[in-house]
């Protein structure tokens, strides 16, 4: 990168007036598409219910919207590689973050008893059919008291 | 009578003009203020995490002279909650997630590099403001009552029940908390965009590599944490329930995402201190670091692997177990990078010419804490193990060992280093190789005790111990060491400051390092370097023997001298 | 370490927009379109956690949240997105307008943008102003009248089929999200109007360098895409069965 003092203005790539059309064009589309598609119940496909694949289809079309959105007007399409690194790494570390679903997933198959996940409620709560007994007195707990 | 004027010229020697260089380029406040150069922004950080650490101190202070009695000494319960909260958040917020990288990050990258500026000057001063604004609301929060809850700020507790002012604190965290991530860009950018001709990415010094790591989590990261704090703020503000158990809300969610960030928050706070150590040992052991690619990708793996390990921070917060397992595999996994760069640094010093100058005693005394501090890590990254240690004062003293004995003393180690840099002085290298030895004992006298008084149960955040009044001769001894650990951090402020005015001059590379930035003058001049520098030879690149020829030959010069000199006497 | 030394032309010969840190406009063009990519990437970390309890909280309360929703008008919605929609093309005509050095253009491409984006505001008013008169913020006075609110759906065979609480947590995260976002659009409408006013005194920071503009729309492209993932999430649920 010697210093050549280049006084040229940037060869920096000019988007048509139309491409921008085109894509407005498309985006307005996708989106009554993806109106229209809503008042429609969809069938179930495999072990997906209708309303997993309505909802899977209406991201695919939103995250479709986002990328005419990234590439053609923010001109990723058309920029460094540095610059098209940095628009994945956002989108490549929230996923990590729902990664946090896994503590929900999993409470279920917790072994302990009284651990069961309520219908009413996010949080695992003991099971009130079964509440434990409390001890009489503390010579039944299991912790010897400091003298 | 006539008088005659003597005239001296030619007869006196001219006055030397003083060079122009980046402190004494401009006096005036504004021009302090409103500067963009990222020298003297460097050295506002300096000035702002100095007293911010001075506050989180002396709220440690408090903590522990109301330890030392099994029933407390001075302060009622309440009050101790708000003492360990200060100490946490400014300590936190203040100082550890800022002051590598803000102070030296800012004064040293675009040096090391070869740049003329970082990236984004103005960024960079919005910056210092931003943590200026944060940190004063943090302060303001502190005086006007304080907050109970921790610095981890656990709902429902921070959202619905305390009646402190979390909300202000929170925040000053929040506008704190974007210091760090325009910190972040600017860094990211600069060491993509803006080496200097020559300065591949493998001819970087793993300063930079460090850098860049805790760049990509300042960046990814701390937006977790700002949104999170701000609905907690929502949440007491107006009510809107996000956290609320009786709602159907999950307050476990809050401690998720809470500590999404603040897992990768303590590799920001650590990985500025690797990028350091790496530096000292290098270059006071006059050898390339060995595994240079090994140490420079694992502080990159440290970034990345940083992000999987948050749940081990909440083994017992009712998190599913088969989530638990899983974290704990990942916490051991992140463990290697680490020990990979403990293993290189101490395989560099062998057959090394290694000098034991003040910054290398810091560097040596990281390696010795951080290996304990690290290695007790995995003690409570076992969700065995930690049932029995969390909420003990083991993981205080585990998380000490990392954080004072690894990020401030390698703050420290920083400091002695590049203090002829920054301000073009040497200072009394005596006394700063003693008191690298003092911090060293107070620091092991303080915390050790720690790890076996919280092996034997201590609970943490509490103020009284009446139940084993046998732990009071742990405690004392903390005690003790802590204020040999306050004396070896205040003795600096004299003898650095003392070094300002009495100081002898330094010369461009007093420690006979190898970097570019020890090729511009100490002080650098206000754009870096007179001219751009070109690399042309590979990072860490001592050649001890044709060095010692040269200076053999220089002492057979200057020794020849004195004989002729005494010949003609 | 040797260090050839070569001086770095700074005399004649550089553009006027090129500051002193960057040797040329190619390298300092690139460090601001990436720093704001950097900076949008913080950004879509700060709206996807939001995302994220969104999702938890859909995933375990299905039913109530779409009973819940259906307060919300999708043809408001619709009208909104295609508002900022059309808002982001004119900001990338404007865009557009400032590499061609066309400053009338820019101007007035910007003032629509603005004019869209106080529609989308006004629209957003409205809609907030018909939940709180349905007593839809969460509180203690919520949702009071349950007919009202939900309509039919919230009742099944006489008695509330939603779950009240539930429902909370729904508007609750509605107005989190939607407010948040509604900030960024207004720190946007802002930022658009200090730059019309930098092209209108034709200052030397937006006349000979367009990534300025460049870096405003980008902005404004990712407060859009935001809108682009928010709307079918909110408006569009599916019936669960």
């Amino acid at each position: 990168m010697a210093s050549n003092s280049s006084s040229h203005t940037h060869e920096h790539h000019i988007v048509s007036t139309g491409t921008y059309l085109l894509t407005l064009g498309a985006l307005v589309v996708l989106m009554g598409l993806t109106v229209a598609i809503a008042q429609v119940n969809l069938p179930a496909i495999g072990i997906l219910s209708g309303t997993v694949v309505n909802q899977l289809v209406a991201l695919l079309i939103a995250t479709i919207k986002a990328l005419l959105v990234i590439c053609v007007f923010m001109g990723v399409k058309w920029g460094t590689t540095l610059t098209k690194l940095w628009v994945i790494a956002g989108f490549v570390t929230l996923p990590l973050l729902f990664g946090i679903l896994g503590d929900y997933c999993t409470r279920k198959y917790e072994q302990q008893p009284g651990w069961e996940k309520i219908e009413d409620g996010a949080l695992p709560r003991i099971s009130y059919e079964n509440p434990a007994k409390p001890p009489a007195d503390s010579s039944e707990l299991n912790v010897k008291i400091r003298q | 009578m006539s008088s005659t004027v003597i005239t001296t010229d030619g007869l006196l020697p001219k006055p030397q003009a003083e060079e122009v260089n980046y402190l004494n380029v401009e006096h005036t406040i504004s021009s302090w203020l409103l500067t963009g150069d990222h020298k003297r922004i460097a050295i506002l950080y300096l000035i702002s995490t100095t007293f911010f650490f001075f506050l989180g101190s002396v709220a440690a202070g408090l903590i522990r002279y109301e330890l030392t009695s099994p029933a407390g000494v001075a302060l009622e319960s309440d009050t101790y909650n708000k003492v360990f909260t200060a100490h946490g958040v400014i300590m936190v917020f203040g100082f550890l997630v800022v002051a590598i990288p803000a102070v030296f990050g800012n004064f040293v990258l675009p040096l090391c590099i070869g740049a003329r500026d970082l990236a984004f000057p103005r960024l960079n001063l919005g910056s210092w403001y931003m943590y200026m604004t944060g940190g004063s609301i943090i302060l303001a929060g502190m005086i006007t009552g304080g907050v109970d809850t921790g610095w981890t700020f656990y709902t429902p507790y921070s959202s619905m029940y305390s009646n402190t002012q979390v909300s202000l604190v929170l925040v000053g965290i929040f506008i704190a908390g974007f210091s760090t991530i325009t910190t972040g860009i600017n860094f990211v950018v600069t060491i993509h965009k803006m080496r200097a001709p020559g300065m591949t990415w493998f001819r970087l010094p793993l300063f930079v590599w460090a850098m860049y790591a805790t760049s990509l989590q300042m960046i990814l990261a701390t937006p977790v944490v700002a949104i999170t704090l701000l609905l907690v703020v929502v949440e007491r503000t107006f009510k809107l329930p996000i956290f609320s158990p009786e709602l159907g809300g999950d307050p476990v969610l809050f401690q998720h995402l809470f500590w999404f960030y603040s897992h990768p928050a303590v590799y920001i706070m650590i990985l500025p201190g690797f990028a350091v150590v790496s530096e000292l040992i290098a270059n006071f052991s006059r050898k390339r670091i060995f595994g240079y690619h090994f140490v420079a990708f694992s502080s990159l793996a440290i970034a990345g692997l940083g992000f999987l390990v948050w749940g081990h921070h909440m083994f017992v917060s009712s998190q599913s177990m088969y989530e638990s397992i899983v974290f704990s595999l990942l916490s051991y996994l992140v463990a290697v990078p680490s020990a990979v760069k403990i293993f290189n640094w101490t395989a560099t010093m062998y057959k090394g010419n290694v000098r034991l100058a003040s910054p290398m005693i810091y560097a040596l005394a990281f390696l010795m804490i951080f290996t304990i501090g690290g290695l007790t890590g995995l003690f409570l990254g076992s969700a065995g193990s930690d049932i029995h240690l969390t909420a003990t004062y083991f993981v205080v003293a585990h998380f000490h060992y990392v954080m004072v004995g690894g990020v401030s003393l390698a703050y420290m180690g920083a400091l002695h280093y590049w203090w002829p840099k920054m301000t073009g002085r040497m200072y009394a290298e005596g006394i700063a190789k003693a008191n690298a030895i003092l911090i060293f004992v107070g620091f092991n006298l303080t915390f050790f005790p720690q790890f076996i008084v919280g092996y034997l149960g201590m609970p943490r955040r509490y103020h009284y111990y009446y139940f084993a009044p046998e732990f009071q001769a742990y405690h004392i001894m903390s005690t003790l060491g802590s204020s040999v650990l306050g004396l070896g951090f205040i003795l600096p402020a004299f003898y650095l400051t003392y070094s300002l005015f009495k100081g002898k001059k330094a010369p461009a590379n007093p420690w006979g390092a190898h970097g570019l930035e020890w090729e511009t003058s100490s002080p650098p001049p206000v754009t870096n370097f007179l001219e751009t520098p070109i690399v042309m030879d590979e990072v860490y690149d001592f050649d001890p023997v044709s060095e010692h020829a040269e200076n053999m030959k220089a002492l057979e010069k200057a020794e020849q001298a004195e004989n002729t000199s005494e010949g003609q006497h | 370490m040797s260090a050839i030394t070569e001086t770095s032309d700074h005399g004649h010969g550089h553009h006027p927009g090129l500051h002193h840190q960057y040797e040329d406009m190619a390298q300092q063009t690139e460090s601001y379109i990436v720093g704001m990519w950097v900076f949008l990437t913080t950004e879509i970390m700060f709206f996807g956690a939001l995302f994220f309890i969104y999702t938890l909280y859909r995933w375990n309360y299905q039913l109530d949240f779409y009973i819940a929703h259906e307060h919300l008008d999708w043809k408001l919605g619709a009208f909104n997105t295609t508002v900022l929609l059309f808002s982001s093309f004119t900001m990338v005509m404007a865009v557009q307008s400032a590499q061609l050095k066309k400053r009338i253009a820019v101007m007035n491409y910007l003032g629509v943008t603005v004019l869209c984006a106080i529609t989308f505001l006004v629209v957003k008013y409205f809609e907030y102003s018909s939940k709180f008169a349905d007593h839809l913020y969460p509180g203690v006075n919520f949702a009071t009248d349950a007919k009202a609110a939900f309509g039919e759906h919230a009742f099944e065979a006489g008695k509330l089929a939603v779950n009240m609480n539930h429902a909370q947590l729904f508007y609750g995260l509605y107005f989190c999200m939607t407010g948040l976002h509604a900030i960024h659009i207004i720190v946007g409408i802002g930022i658009i109007i200090a730059l019309i006013r930098l092209w209108f005194n034709k200052a030397n920071s937006v006349i000979h360098d367009y990534v300025p503009t460049e870096m405003v729309g980008l902005y404004w492209h990712f407060v859009d895409l935001v809108w682009i993932f928010l709307f079918p999430l909110f408006y569009l649920m599916p019936k669960p069965h």
